[in-house]
């Protein structure tokens, strides 16, 4: 006997020909709705990210075959999207084959599907058959869940002003029209054995075998011809369905997603765009919808709805109005209604939101684009490479260049304009500081040294700061370590100016910082600042500005490595430690800090959300110059109340960035724990282990 | 509508001052300069009638080091049109020199409206704006909290003590003598500035009129010096406090 089966079984020749007919029609859809994608995209500005096609091709086919960034702190929808993914993938090979062996081989003389090959084809795509229903079941019981990650409540609008029905019930269509192609395949393939008799060798479709039996145990043996063209349809017309679905719903993921992820730039949000040459005329900001980059475009495009940067933002957990899967799934939608789009289900404004002429501080709104903390939270957990932050700067770019903000943001630019600093004291008191030390610091513009320390504005003109300055000043100077720093020369960094959206201002600070920089005589740099370390190391080379640079906790490292730190004291504490965003998430500077207490003989407790998973303290991106009276929780205080479910016996709050330090001390006490935990900057304890 | 803002430069109080040798002025050597407070409100004032009316917006200034930024950050603010007024100053321009210099120039412009700060860090005397009304033979209102422009009159609101407010209604052309515009002045963008400074002009033109001087000089530059009277108490917060009751005490008071 000859192992294969009857594409087409017991079809009169017109329906053969039905099914041609509609298979184009669908393909025509399928195309149609397409086009209409890539026309949209083709209306982006250029987004730079042709480079290396190849090999972005292939980093993207590495993260999908493994789906690792879906896996990625959430295994449980890892393992179900991987098996719907692979499911997925074999069953169009398999039908690929199909058509393939029926459509063309055929007509040349071959067959492929018989013998052996034909066995090992039903066993494999029953195999994956199953994990692809497996995966969807998984799918459906989390979303009955309920996840306020999957709740498509916003928070900024009333539930009147706006309607997202549209969204769940894609979510619907999607899961139970793939589920039940699955299933309806299955039946046909058992109904088809059942009606072949149960030829012994299709126990190699074991699903299959496995329904044509209870078929016929149940008496529908006789029926089983019949029910299968039913049902053969039944599947068919689903099928077509969903493939002319493809472009018109949140399937288009599939498509559009491996696009994002491969154009995805990793350095996105480490290293922003300046403004590019083409807009300046205009100003500064995103104005109309064909500032956007096509990839940008295709950024709004990939949201899924998975929820992810909604559950880690540390703006949206403050209650504000800011959500970024709001932010990218609003864009998406005044994007679409202003160049059109397929999108079948779409999000509606009742209050007119998206027919405001202006994107910056209309379409999204002020609070929405203020809030930010840009942590990159979002764009370290999106599963599909979106970019959100790029698009938030950009509109807040638009803001500044129209003097749209508060007064405080704006007396703080001022500020950092006549004087450098954020404080709005003097550019001659940036290293008052110092002047309580016993010795002096070596200026770097005058004299040599190993190493530039860049201070930052925090640590030099903070008060509750300074201290901790002159801390590290002392430690170095003990052991040793020939370093200086730029005195009045040093202005601030620009790293949170940039993220505020005041590109000039930030080009601006760039250039007076590189310009007594590469006039002084160091070889690496080291600060204490995680947010200058960020710009100095990620941004100025784009100017110019090529140094080594690292931050403080890896020096510190390293001295103690090399035997000139000497630890004469056992600590033992339990401590928990809050990765700074512009080190841990940014920089992946996660392992220096903790190796370092390691060594100090304390005991490291992380908190839940830790390493690049850090909770923001909600000061960054120039939030610490806003008004923070709108936040209904201050992030800094959710984390120090994340670090207090830790336990009693953890008794130290650790921090390696001066604004933490800050924010944290502050933290503490405005959320009523006040003696429960305190607050330390890592160099305190070096210094105590040290024996000082 | 034409509306000219006279603005200048006053040292910026974030440095610490210092008073010169001679003892009747600041040590200049390390001054740093910014946009008189008051000036700036002015300019704001202008601009926000420009927004209403499509005024024309002159910014105008004596010359002096650093005007040019000044006069440049005004432009990329809004001012069409900004004028260096050039003439031989020194490094204190009385309000009466300032006021003849910069009424030489404003008279050979079309002028609706003339705004100024109502007074400036530097010299205290709020008399720039009375002056230049005397020179223009214009109309004048100090300590404007805001202006409404109706077609050829303008009415303007004034600051009085005690948190009265009144309305003035006065025809065109007027001076006006600005406390506070009626919004924050507005943020203009370093890149603006910038751009502005490679496709912007300063209009320079020379100061006429004769150099009326201020009828007054400084004499001498100090200090606010302690009176005495005042006792500092030292000590830790307890022991202050036990020391402040007791005090309170010893004068009677319980």
């Amino acid at each position: 006997m000859n192992e294969t089966r009857e594409i087409y079984r017991n079809f009169p020749f017109l329906m053969q020909i039905a099914f041609y007919v509609i298979a184009f029609a669908t393909i025509g859809f399928f195309v149609y709705g397409f086009y209409l994608r890539i026309r949209k995209y083709k209306k982006g500005r250029d987004a730079g990210r042709m480079n290396n096609v190849l090999g972005r091709f292939m980093k993207a086919a590495a993260i999908m075959g493994k789906n690792s960034t879906v896996f990625k702190r959430d295994a449980y929808a890892g393992a179900a999207h991987w098996m719907i993914f692979w499911g997925f993938v074999f069953l169009l090979i398999g039908t690929a084959i199909v058509a393939l062996d029926h459509d063309f081989l055929r007509l040349l003389g071959y067959h492929l599907l018989e013998g052996d090959f034909y066995l090992v084809f039903s066993f494999v795509l029953d195999i994956f058959g199953v994990l692809f229903l497996i995966g969807l079941l998984m799918m459906m019981f989390r979303r009955a869940k309920k996840l306020p990650k999957l709740d498509y409540t916003r928070n900024d609008l009333k539930p009147e002003q706006y309607n997202r029905k549209g969204y769940s019930t894609d979510d619907k269509i999607f899961l139970w029209l793939l589920f039940l192609i699955g299933l309806t395949g299955f039946f046909i393939e058992g109904l088809r054995i059942s009606a072949d008799n149960m030829p012994a060798f299709e126990m190699w479709s074991p699903v299959g075998w496995v329904i044509a039996s209870s078929i016929n145990s149940v008496g529908l043996a006789e029926s089983a011809n019949s029910l299968h063209v039913y049902s053969w349809w039944f599947h068919a017309v689903m099928v077509m369905f969903f493939i002319a679905y493809i472009p018109y719903s949140k399937a288009m993921h599939m498509l559009v997603d491996y696009a994002n992820l491969m154009f995805k730039d990793d350095m996105a949000a480490k290293k922003l765009p300046k403004v590019a040459e083409e807009m300046l005329d205009a100003g500064m900001g995103y104005k109309k919808v064909e500032d956007f980059t096509w990839k940008e475009l295709l950024d709004f495009d990939s949201c899924t709805k998975c929820g992810r940067c909604h559950d880690v933002c540390p703006a949206r957990n403050a209650g504000t109005a800011l959500s970024p899967r709001d932010l990218i799934l609003d864009l998406r939608t005044y994007v679409d209604s202003s160049i059109g789009s397929p999108e079948w289900f779409k999000q509606e404004f009742v209050n007119g939101k998206n027919d405001s002429k202006e994107i910056a501080g209309g379409v999204i709104s002020k609070d929405v684009l203020w809030s930010c903390t840009t942590c990159m939270a979002c764009v370290e957990v999106c599963p599909v490479g979106i970019e959100h932050l790029t698009s938030i700067v950009n509109l807040r770019r638009s803001l500044v260049d129209e003097g749209n903000m508060e007064d405080m943001l704006q007396d703080t630019l001022m500020n950092i304009g006549d004087y450098g600093n954020s404080f709005g004291q003097s550019e001659r008191n940036r290293a008052a500081w110092t002047k309580e030390l016993d010795f002096k610091i070596k200026d770097v513009r005058k004299e040599e040294a190993e190493y530039l320390w860049f201070v930052g504005d925090y640590a030099s003109y903070d008060q509750r700061i300074q201290g901790l300055s002159r801390h590290v000043a002392k430690i170095l100077n003990k052991i040793g370590v020939d370093y200086g720093i730029m005195y009045e020369g040093e202005k601030n960094s620009g790293n949170d100016v940039r993220r505020v959206g005041e590109e000039g201002l930030y080009e601006m600070l760039v250039e007076d910082n590189l310009a007594v920089m590469q006039k002084s005589k160091f070889k690496k740099i080291f600060s204490t600042d995680p947010h200058s370390y960020n710009t100095i190391k990620n941004e100025y080379p784009e100017f110019g500005g090529d140094f080594e640079i690292e931050h403080y906790t890896g020096l510190l490292l390293r001295l103690v490595k090399e035997g000139k730190i000497k630890f004469t004291k056992k600590l033992n504490y339990k401590v928990t430690y809050h990765d700074p965003c512009y080190l841990g998430r940014y920089n992946g500077e996660v392992d220096a800090p903790r190796e370092l207490l390691t060594m100090m003989g304390i005991e490291l407790i992380d908190m839940p959300r830790c390493k690049e998973n850090s909770f923001c303290c909600g000061a960054g991106g120039g939030r610490i110059w806003m008004d923070d009276s709108k936040v209904q929780e201050r992030p800094s205080e959710i984390r120090i109340r994340e670090a207090l479910t830790l336990g009693e016996e953890v008794t130290h709050f650790v921090v390696a960035c001066p604004k933490d330090y800050a924010m944290f001390t502050d933290a503490v006490k405005t959320s009523g724990n006040e003696g429960k935990m305190e607050v330390k900057d890592i160099i305190q304890l070096v210094e105590e282990a040290m024996g000082e | 509508m034409n509306i000219i803002v006279a603005i200048k430069q006053v040292p910026d109080l974030v440095e610490g001052l210092e008073i010169d040798s001679s003892g009747k002025d600041l040590d200049r050597e390390w001054l740093k300069f910014k946009l008189n407070e008051f000036d700036d409100h002015a300019l704001e004032e202008a601009l926000v009638l420009k927004e209403e009316t499509g005024a024309t917006v002159t910014a105008i200034a004596l010359n002096a080091d650093g005007i040019d930024k000044i006069l440049f950050t005004a432009a990329a603010k809004g001012a069409d049109r900004i004028i260096s007024v050039t003439g031989d100053f020194g490094d204190v321009v009385s309000s009466h020199e300032a006021a003849s210099a910069l009424a030489s120039v404003i008279s050979q412009l079309d002028h609706d409206i003339v705004m100024t700060g109502v007074q400036a860090v530097d010299d205290r005397d709020g008399q720039l704006a009375v002056l230049l009304a005397h020179h223009l033979k214009m109309p004048h209102v100090s300590v404007v909290t805001g202006v409404k422009v109706n077609g050829s009159s303008a009415t303007i609101t004034k600051e009085y003590g005690g948190g009265m407010v009144a309305e003035f209604e006065a025809e065109l052309p007027v001076v006006l003598g600005i406390q506070a515009a009626s919004q924050t002045p507005r943020y203009v963008p370093v890149a603006k500035v910038r751009q502005i400074m490679r496709s912007a002009s300063i209009e320079e033109i020379a100061a006429g009129g004769d150099s009326a001087g201020a009828g007054s000089s400084v004499s001498r530059f100090f200090k606010p010096e302690s009176g005495g009277g005042a006792q500092m108490i030292e000590g830790s917060a307890a022991d202050q406090a036990g020391k402040i009751v007791e005090l309170l005490k010893e004068k009677g008071i319980k």
